[in-house]
C-alpha cells in the first residue's frame, strides 16, 4: 500500500470527497455562504477529468489489494458516469435551494465510484449502499407532493430488500468458498454446486432489484414520479449506469452456464415487454420514463449474455447513448413552478409551436430511446443484439427485438404530442433555464458524436 | 474520382438544404420555398449528369466511395451507382423538385419544418438506394420512417394520426425482424468464412443451409413485402395515401414503394437464392394476387385518391412478378415498371392534389365533366390515365409488356417450361391488365366526362407552375415509352447479375451431403432459356 497509489488511483474519489467537505463547511459557515453550485460543479468536473486522464494513460494499480483497484476499464466507467453527473448538475441548478441536495448527490456519486473499483464484496456492498442511501433522501428532499413520502419509503424498503438479498447471496458464496473476493462470483457462475447456484441467483436478484427489472420494478415508477426532475434524471441515468457497469465488473469475462443465461435473459425480456407495454398508458412524463427505463434495464442486462470482452463495450456504449438521451429530454422539458403540472404529458402538446428547439430536442431523445436510426440509441441496441446473436442466443435476441418494437408506439406518441396535437390552453409556458439549455446542447453534441462517429467511440471503449 | 465526389454531393445535398432553410430568417415562407426548389433542381441536374456518365459496359459499382465507418464491425460507408439503383436514384432526384413545387400553395403551416422533412426524406431515400453496405442500408431504410411519420402526421387529412401511426408501426414491425436477420446473416458469414463484413458484395458469397435461408428470406421478405406492399400486407397503404398531403403521397407512391421491390431485387432474392427458387411460385402467386386484388379494390372505390392507391398495389404486383420470373426480359421489365409507376402514380397523385386544392373533396361522386370545366387539366389527366393502363408509346406499356413476356417464360426450376402453373399465373396477370383498363377508364369517364359538376365553381385551370410540373412528368412518361432502349442498356448487366445470383446454388458445404427436397435445374440451363427468350422477343 503506497500513499502515492492511494492518491493517484482514487483521484476521482478524492475530488468528490473534497467537494463534499467544502459543501459541508459552506453549510455550517456562520453567514450562509453561496457558491454550493460552483463547488459541486467544480468537484464533479475535476473528478471527471481525473477519471478520463487515468483511463487515457492506462493507469492500473491496487492501492488496497483485494479490496479496491483501479484499471483503465474502471476509470472509463467512472468517466462516463461522472460526465453524465456533470450534466445532471447543470439541469439541477434550481434544486440547490434544498441545501442538502449537493452533498447527497456527491455522496451518492462517491458510492458509484467505489462500486466500479470494487474487488471484494465488502467494497461492493459499501459502494452500493453509499450510492443508494442518499438517493432515498433525495427522492423525499423536495417534498413537492404527499406521495413523495410514500414513494421514498417504498424505494427504501425495496432497496433494503435488495441489500438483504445480495448479502444473503454473498454469505452463501463465502460459505462455499471461504472468500469474499469478487472473482468468487465468476467461478460460481460455472459451478454445478447447488449452494453456489443459489448464491449466484440471490446476488443477481439483488442487482435486478437495484436496476428495476420486472418483477422487482414496482418501486421505480413511484420513485421516479415523486422525485424532482433532476433526481429522476439522476436515478434513470447514473444509478442505472452504476448498477450495470458494476454488474459487468462482477461477471467479468466468465462464460455463462445455460440455466444462468436463461435467468439473465428471461427476466430482462419480461422487463422489456412489460416496461414498453406499461409505458403506453402513462399520463405522467416521469412515470413513462420510469417504465421506459425498466425496458432499457432489460436491454442492458441482455448485454451480459454476450461474450466476455464485448460486455463492457456494449454496456458502456449503451449507457452513454441512453444516459445522454434521457438527460436531453429532461433538460429540454419546459419549466414550471408547479411540479405536478410540469409532469403532465398533455403539457407537451403543441410544444413545437411554443418552443421549437425544446420540441426538437425531446423528439430526438424519444426517437433515440426508441432505437430508431440514425440516432445513437439504434447503434447501442444494435451492438447489444449483435453480441447476443454472436453468443448463440438467437431466439432471445429475436424476442428482445420484438419486445423493443412494442416500445416504438409510446415514444411516437410523445412525438405526436409535440408536433401534431393542438396546444393545450393550460400548458406550461416557461422556457428552460440557460444552464439546462447548455446541458441540452452538450447532450446533442454527444449524440451527434455517437451517431456520426460510432466507430471511433467504440474504439475508445 | 470527381464523379464519385459528385455522387456524395447528390446524397448530402438535402442535408445542406436543411441547414440552409434553417438559417433563413423566420416567418418568411417564400424564400424557403424558392431555396428548396433550387436545391432540388441542382440535385436533379447533378444526378442527370451522372446518369449520362454512367457506363453501360461496366459491371458492378461506378462512382464508388468506400470509407471505414465502424471499423471493428466491418461496417463501411460505401455508396455507388450500379444498374440496380441507377434508374431509381434518377427517379428520386426527378420527383424531388416536382414535390417541392407542388407544395408551394398546398402547405401553409410550418413551412420550414415541412421542407426540412422533405429534404430528410429525400436524403434517406437516396441513401437507401445508394448504400452498398447492409448496415448503412438498414440505417437509411429505418430513418426514412421519421420524416414520413411527421409529413403525414402534421400536414395530413382528418384521420392523419391514425394513418401515420399505422404506417410506421406496420413498417417498423417488418424492419425489426429484418434487423435480427441482418445480424444473423453477418454473424454466420463470419462463422463460415471468417470475414466480418456488411458489404453486399461479400454477403452475396455467404453459404447458408436451405432451412436457414428460408427463415432469413422470410424475415427480409416480410419487411420488403410490407413496403411494396404485397397483398395481404397492404392495409396500411390506402390509409397512409388518403391522409397524406400530396407531397407525401407522391413520395410514397413514387419512390417509397420501390424501396420494397428494390430490396427484393438487391437483397432478399440474391442473398438467399436457393430459398428464393424454392419459393418462387409462392412469390409469383402473391404477385398475381396483388395485381388482381388491387385492381378489383380500385374498381369499387369512391375516393379518387384511394383508386390510385389501390392501383399502386396492382402495378407493383407486376414488378414483383417480373423480378421473380427470373427471366431476363421480365427482370428488365420490372426495372422499367418501377420507374414508370413512379412517374405515372406520382403524376396522378399530383393531379389529385391539384383538384383537391381547388375543391377540397376527394369524393368521386362530387365531380363530373371536368373536360369542360378544366380542359388543360383534363388533357394531362387523360394522358396519365392512358399511361397507367399501359397504352403503347407510354412507359406503362414497356414495363408491363416486358414483365408479362418474362412471366410466360418464368424460369422456375420446379416447373419445366410450358408446365401449367407458371402459365396459370401469367395468364391471370394478363387478366389484371384488362381489369386495370377497366377501373382506370371507368374512373376517367366519371371524372372527366358526363354532366359538368364540381363542388366549387368556377374552377381555375392549371397555372404555369402546375403545367410545368405535369408537362415534365408527361415528357418523361413518353421518353421512357418511346426510347426504353437507353435505360435498358444501362441496367442490362445488373439484370443479368441478379439473374445469375438468384440462379446460383449457395446452400453451403454442410448441406451438400443431404438431398435437397426439390430438384433444381442445372445452372447453365438458365442462360440458355434466356437466350431463347431474347430470340423470340426479337421476332
Amino acid at each position: 500500500m503506497s500513499w502515492q497509489a492511494i492518491f493517484t488511483a482514487m483521484l476521482p474519489e478524492h475530488f468528490l470527497l473534497a467537494g463534499i467537505v467544502v459543501l459541508i463547511c459552506l453549510e455550517i459557515a456562520p453567514s450562509r455562504l453561496r457558491g454550493a453550485f460552483a463547488v459541486s460543479l467544480l468537484a464533479v468536473t475535476a473528478a471527471t477529468a481525473a477519471a478520463v486522464w487515468l483511463s487515457f494513460i492506462g493507469y492500473a494499480s491496487a492501492p488496497f489489494p483485494g479490496q479496491y483497484s483501479m484499471d483503465p476499464i474502471a476509470a472509463l466507467g467512472k468517466a462516463i458516469v461522472l460526465a453524465l453527473a456533470v450534466l445532471v448538475l447543470l439541469i439541477a441548478h434550481d434544486e440547490f435551494e434544498q441545501r442538502a441536495f449537493p452533498v447527497l448527490l456527491l455522496s451518492s456519486l462517491y458510492g458509484v465510484c467505489l462500486l466500479l473499483s470494487a474487488d471484494s464484496f465488502l467494497t461492493l456492498f459499501l459502494g452500493l449502499e453509499l450510492m443508494s442511501l442518499p438517493v432515498y433522501a433525495l427522492v423525499l428532499l423536495a417534498f413537492r407532493r404527499p406521495e413523495s413520502a410514500e414513494a421514498a419509503l417504498k424505494y427504501l424498503v425495496l432497496g433494503g430488500t435488495a441489500t438483504a438479498t445480495l448479502l444473503m447471496g454473498v454469505s452463501l458464496l463465502y460459505g462455499s468458498s471461504g472468500s469474499l473476493a469478487l472473482s468468487v462470483f465468476a467461478d460460481a457462475l460455472s459451478s454445478t454446486n447447488t449452494t453456489a447456484g443459489v448464491a449466484v441467483v440471490l446476488v443477481v436478484v439483488g442487482y435486478f432489484l437495484k436496476a428495476a427489472i420486472v418483477p422487482f420494478h414496482t418501486w421505480a415508477p413511484d420513485a421516479y414520479e415523486a422525485a424532482a426532475v433532476p433526481v429522476t434524471a439522476y436515478m434513470a441515468t447514473i444509478i442505472k449506469a452504476g448498477v450495470l457497469l458494476a454488474a459487468v465488473r462482477l461477471f467479468g469475462n466468465a462464460p455463462l452456464s445455460r440455466p444462468m443465461a436463461d435467468l439473465l435473459a428471461i427476466l430482462p425480456l419480461l422487463s422489456i415487454v412489460w416496461g414498453n407495454l406499461a409505458a403506453m398508458r402513462q399520463q405522467s412524463f416521469r412515470r413513462m420514463i420510469a417504465y421506459s427505463s425498466i425496458a432499457h434495464a432489460g436491454y442492458l442486462f441482455y448485454a451480459l449474455l454476450g461474450e466476455g470482452p464485448g460486455r463492457f463495450q456494449a454496456v458502456a456504449f449503451y449507457v452513454l447513448a441512453y444516459g445522454l438521451m434521457n438527460l436531453l429530454a429532461f433538460a429540454a422539458l419546459p419549466q414550471d413552478p408547479d411540479d405536478m403540472a410540469r409532469d403532465r404529458m398533455d403539457n407537451l402538446k403543441g410544444l413545437f409551436h411554443r418552443d421549437p428547439f425544446a420540441a426538437l430536442m425531446i423528439g430526438i431523445a424519444m426517437l433515440s430511446l426508441a432505437g430508431i436510426p440514425p440516432f445513437p440509441g439504434f447503434i447501442a441496441k444494435f451492438l447489444i443484439f449483435k453480441n447476443v446473436i454472436a453468443a448463440g442466443f438467437t431466439l432471445y435476441a429475436v424476442l428482445g427485438l420484438v419486445g423493443s418494437y412494442l416500445g416504438i408506439y409510446f415514444y411516437l406518441r410523445v412525438i405526436q404530442y409535440l408536433f401534431m396535437s393542438a396546444e393545450e390552453p393550460t400548458a406550461v409556458q416557461g422556457a428552460s433555464g440557460r444552464l439546462a439549455l447548455g446541458a441540452s446542447f452538450i447532450c446533442l453534441l454527444g449524440a451527434i458524436l455517437l451517431a456520426v462517429f460510432p466507430g471511433w467511440v467504440i474504439g475508445q471503449l | 474520382m470527381a464523379d464519385a465526389g459528385l455522387l456524395n454531393v447528390v446524397l448530402f445535398l438535402p442535408l445542406a438544404g436543411i441547414a440552409a432553410i434553417v438559417a433563413l430568417p423566420a416567418r418568411q415562407d417564400e424564400p424557403v420555398r424558392r431555396l428548396s426548389l433550387a436545391v432540388m433542381l441542382v440535385q436533379f441536374a447533378i444526378t442527370a449528369w451522372l446518369y449520362t456518365r454512367f457506363d453501360a459496359a461496366v459491371e458492378g459499382l461506378q462512382f464508388e466511395t468506400r470509407l471505414p465507418w465502424i471499423a471493428s464491425w466491418g461496417v463501411y460507408y460505401q455508396i455507388g451507382l450500379d444498374g440496380y439503383n441507377l434508374l431509381l436514384v434518377l427517379l428520386t432526384a426527378f420527383l424531388g423538385p416536382l414535390v417541392v413545387a407542388s407544395a408551394f400553395t398546398a402547405i401553409q403551416k410550418d413551412v420550414k419544418l415541412f421542407y426540412a422533412m422533405v429534404f430528410a426524406l429525400q436524403f434517406a431515400m437516396l441513401g437507401t438506394f445508394l448504400a452498398q453496405d447492409l448496415f448503412l442500408f438498414y440505417l437509411f431504410w429505418e430513418a426514412m420512417l421519421i420524416p414520413l411519420f411527421l409529413i403525414i402526421g402534421i400536414w395530413g387529412g382528418a384521420r392523419r394520426i391514425y394513418a401515420t401511426l399505422k404506417f410506421v408501426l406496420y413498417t417498423a414491425f417488418g424492419s425489426i425482424l429484418m434487423l435480427a436477420a441482418v445480424i444473423y446473416l453477418v454473424y454466420s458469414l463470419n462463422a463460415t468464412t471468417g470475414v466480418t463484413s456488411f458489404a453486399f458484395a461479400d454477403l452475396y458469397r455467404s453459404q447458408l443451409p436451405l432451412p436457414v435461408q428460408t427463415v432469413l428470406l422470410a424475415a427480409f421478405a416480410l419487411s420488403f413485402a410490407i413496403k411494396v406492399p404485397i397483398v395481404p400486407l397492404h392495409t396500411w397503404l390506402p390509409d397512409a395515401h388518403v391522409e397524406a398531403p400530396t407531397a407525401g403521397s407522391v413520395m410514397l407512391a413514387g419512390v417509397l414503394l420501390k424501396m420494397g421491390t428494390y430490396g427484393f431485387m438487391k437483397l432478399a432474392f440474391p442473398l438467399f437464392p436457393d430459398a428464393t427458387r424454392l419459393l418462387a411460385p409462392v412469390f409469383g402467386t402473391l404477385a398475381v394476387v396483388s395485381i388482381i386484388y388491387g385492381a378489383c379494390l380500385a374498381l369499387v372505390q369512391t375516393d379518387i385518391k384511394k383508386i390510385i392507391a389501390y392501383s399502386s398495389i396492382s402495378h407493383l404486383g407486376y414488378v414483383m412478378l417480373g423480378l421473380i420470373s427470373l427471366d431476363l426480359l421480365g427482370i428488365q421489365g420490372a426495372m422499367i415498371q418501377m420507374v414508370s409507376h413512379g412517374l405515372i402514380a406520382g403524376g396522378l397523385f399530383l393531379m389529385i392534389g391539384m383538384i383537391y386544392e381547388r375543391c377540397h373533396t376527394r369524393e368521386l361522386a362530387a365531380y363530373g365533366g371536368l373536360a369542360k370545366l378544366l380542359p388543360v387539366y383534363s388533357v394531362f389527366f387523360a394522358v396519365l390515365t392512358l399511361a397507367a393502363i399501359g397504352l403503347p408509346t407510354t412507359s406503362g406499356f414497356t414495363g408491363e409488356f416486358l414483365v408479362l413476356l418474362g412471366a410466360f417464360r418464368a424460369a422456375w426450376p420446379q416447373y419445366v417450361h410450358g408446365a401449367p402453373y407458371p402459365l396459370i399465373v401469367s395468364a391471370s396477370a394478363v387478366a389484371g391488365v384488362v381489369l386495370g383498363a377497366l377501373y382506370m377508364l371507368w374512373f376517367a369517364q366519371r371524372f372527366l366526362f358526363g354532366a359538368a359538376k364540381a363542388p366549387h365553381l368556377p374552377l381555375v385551370d392549371l397555372n404555369l407552375r402546375e403545367k410545368a410540373i405535369l408537362a415534365s412528368i408527361v415528357v418523361a412518361v413518353f421518353a421512357l415509352g418511346l426510347f426504353p432502349d437507353e435505360p435498358m442498356r444501362k441496367t442490362e448487366l445488373a439484370a443479368r447479375q441478379y439473374q445469375q445470383l438468384v440462379g446460383s446454388e449457395r446452400t453451403g458445404a454442410r448441406m451438400a451431403s443431404r438431398p435437397v427436397a426439390t430438384p433444381l435445374a442445372p445452372l447453365d440451363a438458365l442462360p440458355a432459356a434466356n437466350a431463347a427468350t431474347r430470340v423470340e422477343s426479337a421476332r
